[in-house]
């Protein structure tokens, strides 16, 4: 998500190009080491509290995070209103990453081989998107966060926008929301530690089978809708239910007339003594998506979509620590998909099927064709060496359960994917978060390569700075 | 007749000194330059005080007298009379007219100290040591003397938080050999048996200053200390 | 084959990453300061059924604490400059919230209170997020900073008597009480924290802080050390250490300190209370307080403070 186009190397000398890299690396650690002090990431800087109290590693959250992003961006302390910061503050954070990487893929189409399939692999510089986050309060208890985010080319959109009203009659279970946001999991992508372009993301988050049509579906994108949302004072139980329009966060309601998903989430801390705070909890997504549309001049028109099929995402989430260095997150996904999507109906607006596949009077779906199912989970292990240098795993494995299309290759669509890699960070304060940021990637989706049909894997190496200011 | 054995302690230490050795240690604190002016206080918010001093009263970080003499200096000896027994009398401070009577307490370690409320106001007694327990206390008109220790040699300051301009010191010793320096500036340390001993003059503004001196029999030895004055 | 090859290549890089970045690493910046005292004292905590152990709070401390109160304690951080009131200075082992009288070290479980309660009008978080195990240590680890901790036992903890009913003359004599005992010196005739002397008022650090100001807050203010009326009974019984604010246990009966506890309650105007209930229902004003016996005449100065409330 973070990645783009890639910069072509010639690939042949990656050593000498890493040993350059490395070197500037050094020059930046020690010039950004010495001015960092000037930096200010608007809520360290607004409550004077380190990254580390907020951040299990910047910007994975931990529990006292996401108390305070619960409470609406409040610690509930008198200060929480905007009239009691300098009047010069300004909410704002910038996050870009530069990064060099290393990508390789195992088969690309090509006009020069006879399987018409070649390895290809890439190195150079890059750079992240560029993320604007501004947030926190307008008045107590009433909070806003908007995040315009770029693309590494500068094209933007509004990543978040939204406003929510806290704490209604001194409840902390009484929070609304609308705009656009990310859907309630207290394991977080936005949060996410990996970085890189084949392990940056979390494959449940998107996970779409081979061939479906569905336009939403993901979990992982912010979405435009209302929430409601309850937590406990000390936060150890939370709830949150959500209903938005099944447009996959894009605005101006490109799909369906009447077509909404809704997304509950529920979890539950406790206490484990020298292990730390554990959390379980659960969440489930149930939504429609239109099949049909209105055509002109063969072309459908967006926003006229009919015929809405149905789709659902369930699944476990846990968080566990294992004393105050090791935390280990646990997901898990089973997914189902109408069979009509699992033929390809459904996003013909953007062109994922054919625009003949409108699910018009008198269409029918190939015969035997079944709900597309799978499952899936992933578990991500970080471990604080110290609150500056954490090293993190991801491993993460989905699996279809049932093709919608007969005779499909049951696996078609499976992704493995592996990720490890560590996060310095050369100084810890409340002014800025700067990461020097390693890792290395591998991800396999089986019979997914562009002409052969055969498995496509791809790897990456990333060596970058992550920072925000 | 059974005579308690402290009851005995007490008398031998007390008049033991006194007859059997005469060692005395006298002289006068004086300051060189000029003191920094003390300020006249307003006690315009505490009605009932400012009625008891018909001029104003002044600060008194710097009391001076003539010919250059230096007040409110304790003398002591601070190394060569070790000398554990606690006086078994309590020391008195009192508040007047929102001031504290004596400007300078000195005490033993672990003797007692009594509080007076003289006034028709609340005072609270805030005083701020570092080594011993900072504690603070309401003692409104009419209520009884409050009693306290510290058990640790300090010199602390003591203030009323309600009227800021009350500025006390308390000096715990672990000694009974101890002057303060009245207008005369004088002061004497009698009754010391032979010995090398460490003088140290204290002031609260002028910090400390030592001398050693060595009395071998029954004699005087005249010692004098000059404070510099700070000019602020 | 191929895919090997790709993760042998991957080792290697990550392998090259990491000795070039480990040895900058290895050299601290100058903003993460010298790491806690060492070597740690084996200092415990006990609260209740949990024993905490400072040793195993040091990591978190550095997380969570030290940015304000310092790798040493000393209530020096780098945040420290920019926060009013300033961090708690652990080597002085002082505490505001205690149930001990004053003077004296507070009881583990006032620290662990206070840490889960946090202390409004401060930066101080409300820290109720771990577990009560977490919890302790950080009280055991607080306890390493001052030698005190280990020469000086805890005080006693103060009795709280059960509470008398809310009545109008309780409210009345409550403030016959804010009155005679000058609290309105500092917190105000109103107890909005205006009285004469609070401009001037200093911690024990020579900071400038301010009386509390009880009008200040809707229904969700607390106070510094808790929100109910026995915790409010506390706070003037041991005094606030480190603060201006005395001890009133030497001048005060225990059926006098309610009323004056119910009196204060009518001065949190905007809040829901009992208190303000029974004054409403008393016509909304609090009557003279009538002398019953041979207590000492406060009428005069009662007077005084009533032309500025009401």
């Amino acid at each position: 998500m973070r990645m783009g186009t890639q910069s072509r190397f010639g690939g042949k000398l990656p050593c000498v190009q890493f040993l350059a890299t490395a070197a500037l690396g050094v020059v930046f650690l020690i010039l950004s080491s010495s001015q960092a002090a000037n930096a200010l990431p608007a809520f360290a800087r607004k409550y004077g509290l380190r990254c580390s109290a907020c951040h299990e590693s910047w910007p994975m959250l931990n529990y006292f995070g996401q108390k305070f992003k619960d409470n609406g961006y409040q610690l509930m302390n008198d200060r929480d209103a905007p009239i009691w910061q300098n009047a010069s503050y300004w909410p704002i954070t910038l996050r870009i990453t530069p990064f060099w990487s290393r990508e390789s893929v195992n088969k690309v189409a090509v006009d020069n081989t006879a399987t018409g399939e070649a390895k290809m692999t890439t190195t150079g510089f890059n750079l992240g998107g560029l993320d604007i986050l501004t947030g926190g309060t307008l008045e107590k208890n009433i909070t806003f966060l908007l995040v315009p985010s770029s693309d590494e080319n500068g094209a933007f959109h509004f990543e978040s926008a939204n406003v929510r009203f806290d704490n209604l009659f001194h409840s902390p279970w009484l929070n609304v929301k609308m705009g656009k946001f990310e859907l309630d999991s207290f394991i977080s992508e936005k949060r996410s530690l990996t970085l890189s372009a084949s392990g940056g993301g979390y494959q449940l988050f998107h996970f779409i089978p081979v061939g479906d049509g569905n336009i939403f579906g993901q979990v992982g994108d912010n979405q435009l809708g209302a929430e409601w949302m309850g937590h406990s004072y000390n936060d150890r139980t939370r709830l949150s239910a959500a209903v938005f329009s099944s447009t996959d966060g894009s605005p101006d309601v490109p799909y369906g007339q009447n077509s909404y998903t809704a997304f509950f989430a529920g979890s539950q801390a406790f206490g484990a003594g020298k292990l730390g705070v554990q959390r379980i909890g659960g969440y489930a997504m149930f939504g429609v998506a239109p099949t049909t549309y209105l055509t002109s001049d063969g072309v459908p028109i967006p926003g006229s979509g009919i015929g809405n099929k149905s789709f659902s995402r369930i699944g476990f989430e846990g968080l566990f620590y294992l004393g105050p260095k090791l935390d280990v997150q646990v997901f898990t996904q089973h997914g189902s998909d109408n069979a009509w999507f699992g033929a390809c109906y459904g996003d013909i607006i953007s062109g994922t099927c054919d625009p003949a596949n409108n699910n018009t009077n008198g269409a029918t779906l190939p015969t035997g064709t079944r709900n597309p199912t799978w499952n899936g989970a992933f578990v991500e292990t970080h471990y604080v060496w110290n609150p500056q240098f954490t090293i993190f795993q991801r491993s993460e494995w989905v699996r279809m359960s049932q093709q919608a299309i007969p005779g499909t290759p049951s696996n078609l669509g499976d992704i493995d994917n592996y990720v490890f890699g560590y996060r310095y960070n050369p100084f810890m304060t409340s002014r800025a978060g700067f990461a020097f940021h390693n890792e290395y990637s591998w991800i396999r989706q089986r019979g997914t390569s562009p002409v052969t049909g055969t498995d496509l894997s791809t790897n990456s190496v990333m060596l970058g700075f992550d920072f925000d200011f | 007749m059974r005579v308690s054995k402290p009851c005995i302690a007490v008398l031998v230490a007390t008049l033991c000194p006194a007859l059997m050795f005469g060692g005395t240690i006298s002289g006068k604190v004086t300051y060189t330059g000029t003191p920094v002016k003390q300020k006249p206080i307003d006690m315009g918010k505490e009605p009932s005080c400012a009625k008891q001093h018909a001029t104003p009263i002044t600060t008194e970080t710097v009391v001076t007298g003539a010919n250059n003499v230096l007040e409110n200096v304790v003398v002591y000896i601070s190394a060569g009379a070790d000398d554990t027994t606690v006086p078994s009398q309590a020391v008195t401070f009192t508040q007047k007219g929102c001031q504290y009577i004596p400007h300078v307490v000195v005490l033993h370690t672990g003797q007692e100290l009594q509080v007076v409320n003289a006034d028709q106001t609340s005072h609270n007694i805030h005083p701020m040591p570092t080594v011993n327990r900072e504690w603070n206390k309401s003692q409104p008109p009419g209520s009884p003397n409050l009693s306290e220790k510290f058990d640790q040699p300090e010199f602390i300051k003591v203030k009323c938080n309600i009227h800021p301009w009350m500025a006390g010191r308390f000096a715990v010793l672990k000694t009974s050999h101890y002057s303060i320096t009245g207008d005369s500036g004088g002061f004497s340390l009698p009754n010391l048996p032979p010995g090398k001993y460490t003088i140290t003059a204290w002031h609260e503004d002028y910090g400390t200053q030592t001398q050693d001196v060595t009395i071998t029999g029954n004699e005087t030895k005249s010692i004098d200390f000059s404070f510099k004055a700070k000019a602020y | 084959m191929n895919k090997h090859m790709q993760f042998r290549m991957g080792f290697l890089y990550l392998a090259l990453a990491a000795l070039c970045a480990f040895p900058v690493a290895a050299q601290d910046a100058p903003d993460v300061g010298p790491h806690p005292p060492q070597p740690m004292k084996p200092m415990e905590s006990h609260i209740g059924k949990v024993t905490g152990h400072a040793k195993d709070a040091k990591m978190n401390y550095r997380r969570y604490c030290a940015g304000c109160h310092g790798d040493q304690g000393d209530g020096n951080g780098e945040n420290a400059v920019w926060l009013d009131p300033k961090p708690r200075d652990f080597t002085m082992a002082t505490f505001k919230c205690r149930s001990t009288v004053t003077g004296t070290l507070p009881t583990d479980e006032d620290l662990f209170d206070t840490i889960g309660r946090g202390l409004t009008n401060s930066n101080m978080p409300i820290w109720n997020t771990f577990s009560d195990q977490q919890r302790a240590d950080f009280v055991a680890y607080i306890k390493t900073f001052s030698p005190r901790w280990e020469k000086e036992k805890a005080g006693d903890p103060i009795k709280i008597p059960a509470e008398p009913p809310v009545t109008i003359e309780s409210i009345s004599h409550g403030k016959a009480l804010f009155t005679k005992l000058e609290c309105w010196k500092c917190h105000g005739p109103q107890g909005k924290g205006d009285g004469p002397s609070a401009a001037t008022l200093t911690d024990s650090k020579d900071q400038p802080i301010r009386p509390y100001n009880f009008a200040g807050g809707g229904d969700d203010s607390r106070l510094k050390c808790g929100s109910t009326n026995s915790e409010v009974y506390k706070i003037f019984i041991t005094g606030v250490d480190g603060t201006p604010m005395p001890s009133f246990a030497d001048v005060i009966q225990p059926n006098d300190a309610w009323d004056l506890v119910h009196f204060l309650r009518t001065l949190q105007v905007t809040r829901h209370s009992k208190e303000n209930d029974v004054l409403k229902a008393a016509g909304g004003k609090i009557p003279a307080y009538v002398e019953k016996q041979s207590e000492a005449p406060a009428s005069q100065s009662e007077n005084k403070a009533a032309g500025g409330g009401n």
